[in-house]
């Protein structure tokens, strides 16, 4: 008898719950926002405080907030967290906030969301959708609620792989062998955003120098750091003067193997000399995407409602997507020629004079072709 | 590439990469002696790499910081023995449970202490010293590869053969094998399992915080966030390798370590794809496993005369 009355507090438990999720699929349909308020949500997978792109997106919808009040523009983050334990909830988390409905767009970024935003974008054709730092594959599903915003990430590289070419025969600068011409790269794993850094980095240092050879090597993942240091080891102690580290917190171990071989590496993704002051003497500047920046420029286009969501968009320097941070301690650690020589450059690639090579979007290269430019550089 | 090999930074950065997997090896040995997976490993390991930092730190000496470390790494592997034999909690559970811990509450700890979440460049750690060896530094090559090597990769060393002595030479170590080979058994003769089983996994936590505490003070000198990268789990698999003695714990760290090395000379000349590369370390690991299994067969099958 219990058991009967416990089964049957079941079954009536679970026609609710079911009930319940009907509604507010319903509820999810009927979006839009409704009021004058335009709300964003921001779902990082991973967490605020990197002093890069999630902490830059924050920033950028901040300053939005500011600028146009909140009774325009008001925004929520949600941080799901980095881990692989944290992986199994970033889909669900991006359902809970579909099927809320009430945010008229719904921003996330990065290669490994890819997988769950085309299911949720397919699932939600009324929900619309800003996608960062990742292609979008716009032909699994026809609807047209996403807009993708991609950096050319190739022509601030480009400008690092200039510097750094002309850095590693410097006789000027402290910390350089001018007698090879190896420059180094630690990248955390082969996708399409880092072979576009890497092929930047290469073709601006061949630019500079047609017989520069670029040690490369791989972490395999964004967080061991140790591991990412004694790459990086390997490759000063065979040569390298300069490097550049695109690998997450794993890149934090070239520019430790920097300061140790006393040898220069680049930051990228945010200011590393000032996250890291010790080792600042050791790196020249950094790499950035200005991920707060696109997010404000498409925001107000949408608010507009001009913004196309069926597009990629390429942010250059142009369109100050991307910058190489030139500051105080910029100047102080880059003689002044290689300077000039950079803004020379920068400029060139704004006025479309010298085209970066990508391996992004329509005019990417193959994987032949990429791989045919890493040989070309090879260690000797 | 052989002049690569050939230098004695080669043989450096294996000495250097064997450290911390030779401390959580031998901390993963000394439990499965004891009749317990300690699979806890890589969150104490993640915990001491923080605690570290934050005590050397705080009481402005590596030295007591590596101690404070130590104690903490201790309790962890108390609070698994807590909950596996007094809680009768399954014990690859539990441990989940504390690898889930620490890779939050790394962060929560590291935000709630200097406001960072990636990185603990704000605070300002010390890490444990290099050793130079006067006279052996020296010899050519030699005192290149031994001198200037940080003190806890002499200590992981000695940690080796202390811990052979402990196991084969004392009451207590003789103990810790009967509890593991047979608990009945031991039982039987009037010892603890229990009692013993928490000193083993004490003693595990504490050689697993020393491996943890050299990733943030002395392979790196700073912690990042999820540093320690899977060595609690390979270290699980180098100690089964081992057949769970110190002195195989030395050897198949060593293999570890050596292949690593060789991997990264190996991506500098970019010959064959990363990903091949990046998995010579777990091959060469696997192929030593099966050949080392093989040997074991082989050894029964004569033993018992088939």
């Amino acid at each position: 008898m219990k058991k009967k009355l416990l089964a049957m507090l079941l079954c009536a438990g679970m026609v609710v719950s079911l009930a319940a999720c009907g509604g507010s699929g319903e509820d999810g349909d009927s979006s839009g926002g409704g009021d004058d308020v335009y709300k964003a949500a921001l779902l990082l997978n991973g967490t605020l405080g990197d002093k890069s792109f999630y902490d830059s997106a924050n920033e950028g919808l901040t300053a939005l907030q500011d600028e146009l009040g909140e009774d325009k523009f008001t925004f929520k983050v949600e941080q799901m967290g980095a881990t692989s334990a944290d992986e199994a909830k970033w889909e669900p988390t991006l359902y809970d906030y579909c099927d809320d409905g009430s945010y008229d767009v719904i921003i996330v970024g990065t290669f490994q969301m890819l997988d769950a935003l085309s299911k949720a974008a397919a699932d939600y054709p009324d929900q619309k959708f800003i996608y960062f730092d990742e292609q979008y594959d716009f032909s699994v599903s026809e609807n047209d609620n996403v807009y993708n915003v991609l950096y050319k990430q190739n022509e601030v590289s480009y400008l690092v792989g200039a510097a750094a070419a002309m850095m590693t025969t410097d006789e000027t600068l402290p910390y350089v062998d001018p007698s090879n011409k190896v420059i180094g790269f630690l990248g955390g794993m082969e996708n399409s955003v880092i072979n576009d850094f890497l092929v930047g980095y290469i073709q601006g240092a061949k630019d500079i120098d047609p017989e520069i050879q670029v040690a490369l090597a791989y972490v395999g993942n964004f967080y061991d750091s140790a591991a990412g240091k004694d790459m990086a080891l390997t490759q000063y102690q065979n040569g390298a003067d300069v490097g550049f580290n695109v690998a997450g917190s794993a890149g934090l171990g070239q520019i430790e193997a920097a300061a140790q071989s006393q040898k220069y590496a680049f930051g990228v993704d945010s200011d590393q000399a000032a996250l890291l002051p010790e080792y600042a003497d050791y790196i020249p500047t950094s790499a950035l995407k200005n991920v707060g920046n696109s997010l404000i420029r498409a925001i107000k286009a949408d608010m507009e409602e001009e913004l196309e969501f069926d597009q990629t968009e390429y942010l250059g320097f142009a369109e100050g997507g991307v910058e190489l941070l030139e500051d105080d301690h910029y100047s102080e650690v880059v003689p002044e020629n290689i300077r000039t020589k950079i803004e020379e450059l920068k400029q060139q690639i704004t006025d479309g004079e010298i085209e970066v090579p990508t391996a992004l979007g329509d005019n990417a290269m193959s994987n032949d072709e990429i791989q045919e430019l890493i040989d070309s550089v090879k260690v000797k | 590439m052989w002049s690569a090999i050939l230098s004695p930074d080669f043989f450096s950065t294996i000495l250097r990469s064997t450290t911390p997997i030779l401390f959580a090896t031998l901390a993963s040995s000394i439990a499965s002696k004891s009749g317990i997976t300690n699979m806890a490993l890589e969150g104490i390991m993640l915990f001491s790499a923080l605690f570290g930092v934050i005590f050397s730190s705080l009481t402005s000496s590596a030295w007591m910081g590596l101690i404070i470390t130590m104690v903490i790494g201790g309790l962890i592997g108390l609070i698994l023995a807590f909950f596996v034999l007094n809680l009768k909690t399954d014990e690859i559970l539990a441990a989940i449970a504390i690898n889930l811990t620490a890779t939050g509450g790394t962060v929560l700890i590291m935000v709630a202490f200097s406001g960072d979440r990636g990185v603990s460049s704000s605070i300002k750690s010390i890490s444990a010293p290099e050793v130079v060896i006067p006279l052996v530094k020296d010899i050519p090559f030699l005192g290149e590869v031994l001198s200037g090597q940080n003190i806890l990769t002499w200590i992981a060393i000695i940690a080796v053969i202390l811990l052979h002595l402990f196991l084969y030479k004392t009451p207590l170590g003789l103990a810790i094998r009967a509890v593991g080979e047979n608990k009945d058994a031991a039982e039987s003769v009037g010892i603890s399992s229990r009692k013993i089983q928490y000193i083993a996994l004490v003693l595990s936590g504490v050689l697993a915080s020393m491996g943890g505490f050299f990733l943030s003070g002395g392979y790196m000198n700073m912690f990042t966030k999820d540093m320690s990268g899977g060595r609690g789990f390979i270290a699980l698999a180098a100690a089964s390798m081992g057949g769970n003695t110190p002195v195989g714990s030395l050897l198949v760290s060593l293999l570890f370590g050596i292949a690593q090395a060789f991997a990264n000379i190996m991506q500098l000349t970019s010959m064959i794809p990363y990903e091949i590369v990046l998995m010579v370390p777990y091959l060469a690991t696997l192929v030593g496993l099966a050949i080392f299994y093989y040997g074991q067969k082989k050894k029964k099958e004569r033993l018992s005369g088939k």
